[in-house]
């Protein structure tokens, strides 16, 4: 019985340490520094829809970096570009990176099945049993509000070029409805060959070719980043 | 004496050079002039022309011919007039001008050598006539037409008010072709009150395209009557083969003189000149001038060469392609046009541009055509088409191909542009650009207004990710809460197996309490003496204690179940439960000393594992 039980923890333990090394970082891929300066670039080159692409892309890895948001503030002041503060349930859930986060929800998740667990072994200690299932349920909720917060920012998309017709078909001869200014940040809807239907921060919709907006979360690595 | 002679020689000679004098005076004099008042008048108002002859002879004197002007012979007087003391005897045509459209005038002197007047007439425009003159620009005065007989071709009404004349270039044309015509409407002055409608051709067979709304007017003599020409420039189209006769017609409305000329003449004397017609008094009449009929041989297209592309178009025409922008990213819309210039019919220029293009995403084109501003026949017809590059790099636009029939050559031709060359840029989303590189090239651009303000650059780049996405979200990730989940639910179904098998001394231990509030009963029942209620309790204990054992419900452990399950002589089991019975039902009296005796059995049994 204990051999067995034995056995099935060195299973598990291998699982995990092979998933975790499976989502260790890479040799090349995104930092959340590597994007800000990336970002600070475009911006001293003149391109304000890349360099605020490369921003938003910076707070998806740091959301509370200070230098990352008081310069995607500056840029979107400078081209006169509605900026949302932030809701406190987007500070108090994005508190930290995601990859934190979700390793804290591995944690929580852990300390939930444990305090489940010995609850069903023993009828001793069932206040710190019931403690404990508390905090592990607690903290998989933060990491599934964390989701929440994220959720929108992942079918965000960044207008990079400058007067982007919209249309009302997702085809190149398509009426223009209205024109989006360069670095404008969209929400990206739905998808139709080389266009994308995209919903702005006032709720007007429209097509946008994809050559003219880039979704914040690429869909392929971009080594532009790294 | 020799004195006098001479001085009568002298005036002699004076009063003769002063008779050659006046007689030089004389002869300078012009004996034909004209004059016109008031020199600037408003549409729809007149002017007097007046035209002297200081002679006796009126037959040299004619009244002018001036495009859009109409002259009208008022009357002729006869005076005296003194010229340098001279009495002269003069002749005087007076005329009423009116004016057929706004302009300045240049009437033409009485004689050669005589200045021109000039007549200014300010637009004052009229709605609803195709005579209103329409001041869209300098007056040009029209054209005057001259001929002394009428042209053949020409057929008047049958009042002579008026012509219509159809004037086609060819007789023979094929189905679809675009043949121009030009339709003349002649109205002679006076007669014709309106122009009720847009001329149109006779039978079902042809079609009119492109009708000119703003007709050409000019003015022509015809046997010496002065006609009021409108011209309108349009195509006709065949839809069948076959030989067919086209004529034209418009509507008109004439005026029908209804008294005699004597008396009008009266009027014009001795009435209002201005409101009286100068044939006398009229009524409107409406009717319809035709033009005689043309024959045209209309011919079918050859079927023997006809290419796949070719959608109809006759003429001749040529086509020429452009790109724009010469350079785009990967997904970005490039124009493709193919402009098709010529004569012919343009409605039937169609094509499909390109339909597949390897690496290129093609969409169906759109097409305006933009005619000649002197003929509709003629212009340029332009077709786009987007493009969408799906690969970077330098890209080739394959040669277009246009067919047609000619009707001059009589055989299909296909026109051909040359290919075109686009570079297609990688996308700058995508592009491998590192910050260093995108600094570099930007350091060469001139200072923007987000330079100032930004914060500076992070020098510690920190952990890599391979994604985005974030890690909870990232399937390889998800396997670790998944195997997490899996390993807790085998554990708890595994802790639950090994609950169920210590559930045993828990009921136990559960039945143990029951059985001692049993015993206790029975106790009771004892002490006051009452078997019924000791056994029945006896009966119940035991019927728990062994459907425990026997894993039955209490309720199923029955006499009959324990006579079978316990067998053999003298055991108490059985005869506890058959003196349960008779207690119950036969109310026996049972001695002090057996209360304790089965109190023990029960005892035993209920602290016994084992089965009886």
């Amino acid at each position: 019985m204990i051999a067995r039980a034995r056995l099935a923890a060195l299973l598990i333990a291998l699982a995990l340490v092979g998933c975790q090394a499976r989502a260790e970082p890479a040799e090349t891929g995104y930092s959340a520094a590597g994007l800000y300066n990336l970002a600070n670039s475009y911006a001293r080159a003149g391109k304000p829809g890349m360099a605020v692409l490369n921003y938003e892309r910076a707070s998806l890895l740091a959301p509370n970096d200070s230098d990352i948001d008081a310069n995607l503030r500056h840029i979107r002041d400078s081209l006169r570009l509605a900026s949302e503060p932030r809701s406190w349930f987007d500070r108090t859930f994005g508190v930290a990176g995601p990859t934190v986060i979700a390793w804290t929800g591995v944690a929580g998740l852990g300390l939930l099945g444990l305090g489940v667990l010995a609850g069903r072994m023993t009828l001793r200690h069932r206040l710190i049993r019931l403690a404990v299932v508390a905090f592990g349920i607690a903290v998989v909720g933060v990491t599934v509000c964390n989701g929440i917060v994220l959720w929108p920012k992942l079918h965000e998309g960044v207008v990079i070029t400058g007067a982007t017709a919209v249309r009302v078909s997702p085809v190149p001869m398509g009426d223009a409805l209205f024109v989006l200014p360069e670095a404008e940040t969209v929400s990206m809807v739905a998808e139709h060959e080389s266009f994308v239907l995209v919903r702005t921060r006032t709720g007007r919709t429209g097509w946008v070719s994809r050559a003219n907006l880039a979704p914040v979360v690429a869909a392929k690595s971009d080594p532009g980043s790294r | 004496m020799k004195t006098d002679c001479m001085s009568s020689g002298w005036l002699i000679a004076m009063i003769t050079t002063y008779l050659l004098a006046a007689a030089s005076a004389v002869a300078d004099v012009p004996l034909l002039y004209a004059t016109i008042e008031p020199a600037q008048i408003s549409m729809g108002q007149s002017a007097q022309y007046t035209i002297t002859n200081l002679g006796s002879e009126a037959q040299s004197m004619q009244l002018p011919v001036v495009a859009g002007l109409n002259f009208q012979f008022i009357r002729q007087s006869r005076q005296l007039e003194f010229v340098n003391g001279i009495a002269l005897p003069s002749v005087s045509i007076v005329a009423r001008v009116t004016p057929q459209m706004a302009g300045i005038f240049s009437i033409p002197g009485a004689t050669p050598k005589s200045p021109p007047l000039v007549l200014q007439v300010n637009p004052e425009p009229a709605l609803g006539s195709y005579f209103t003159p329409r001041n869209t620009g300098p007056q040009v005065v029209p054209p005057i037409l001259t001929g002394a007989t009428i042209p053949s071709g020409i057929h008047l009404t049958e009042d002579g008010s008026a012509y219509v004349r159809l004037s086609i270039p060819k007789r023979e044309v094929y189905v679809g072709e675009s043949v121009p015509v030009e339709i003349d409407v002649g109205m002679r002055s006076g007669f014709v009150s309106s122009l009720n409608g847009l001329p149109k051709l006779t039978g079902d067979d042809f079609t009119l395209n492109n009708l000119s709304r703003a007709p050409e007017r000019s003015e022509k003599i015809l046997a010496g009557e002065r006609f009021v020409l409108f011209t309108w420039r349009s195509d006709i189209a065949v839809v069948k083969a076959g030989t067919f006769s086209l004529s034209a017609e418009v509507p008109l409305s004439v005026r029908v003189r209804t008294q005699p000329r004597k008396d009008s003449l009266l009027d014009d004397e001795f009435g209002d000149p201005f409101l009286r017609n100068f044939f006398g008094p009229t009524v409107p009449k409406d009717i319809n001038a035709a033009s005689p009929a043309v024959e045209l041989k209309v011919l079918a297209l050859p079927a023997e060469g006809r290419p796949a592309d070719f959608h109809g178009a006759v003429g001749t025409f040529e086509i020429a392609s452009e790109i724009s922008p010469a350079t785009a990213e990967p997904g970005e819309p490039l124009t493709l046009r193919m402009h098709v210039t010529g004569s012919g019919n343009f409605d039937r220029v169609d094509s499909a541009m390109l339909d597949h293009v390897e690496h290129w995403k093609t969409y169906p084109p759109k097409s305006a055509f933009k005619p000649s501003e002197t003929d509709g026949h003629k212009g340029e017809k332009t077709f786009e088409q987007p493009l969408i590059a799906m690969k970077p790099g330098k890209q080739v636009i394959p040669a277009l191909a246009f067919s047609y029939f000619d009707p001059i050559a009589r055989r299909y031709e296909t026109a051909r542009s040359a290919p075109l060359g686009v570079m297609i840029t990688p996308s700058l989303a995508d592009s491998a650009l590192t910050a260093q590189q995108v600094s570099a090239g930007g350091s060469a651009a001139p200072e923007n207004t987000y330079t100032a303000g930004l914060r500076p650059d992070h020098v510690v780049v920190g952990r890599l990710t391979s994604s985005l996405i974030p890690l909870y979200l990232q399937p390889r990730f998800l396997a670790i809460p998944s195997i997490l989940a899996l390993a807790f639910a085998g554990a708890w179904l595994h802790t639950g197996r090994t609950s169920r098998d210590r559930k045993i001394p828990v009921r136990k231990r559960r039945i143990s309490k029951a059985a001692n509030r049993l015993l206790a009963h029975m106790e009771a029942a004892a002490r006051s003496g009452d078997p019924a209620q000791f056994f029945s309790c006896a009966r119940t204990a035991m019927q728990q204690a062994l459907g425990a054992r026997w894993q039955l419900a209490p309720d199923q452990v029955t006499s009959a179940e324990v006579d079978a399950r316990i067998r053999g002589e003298g055991h108490d089991i059985p005869r506890l439960f058959a003196l349960a019975d008779e207690a119950k039902y036969s109310g026996h009296d049972l001695h002090a000393t057996d209360f304790a005796r089965w109190m023990q059995i029960v005892r035993q049994q209920l602290l016994s594992d084992k089965s009886p």
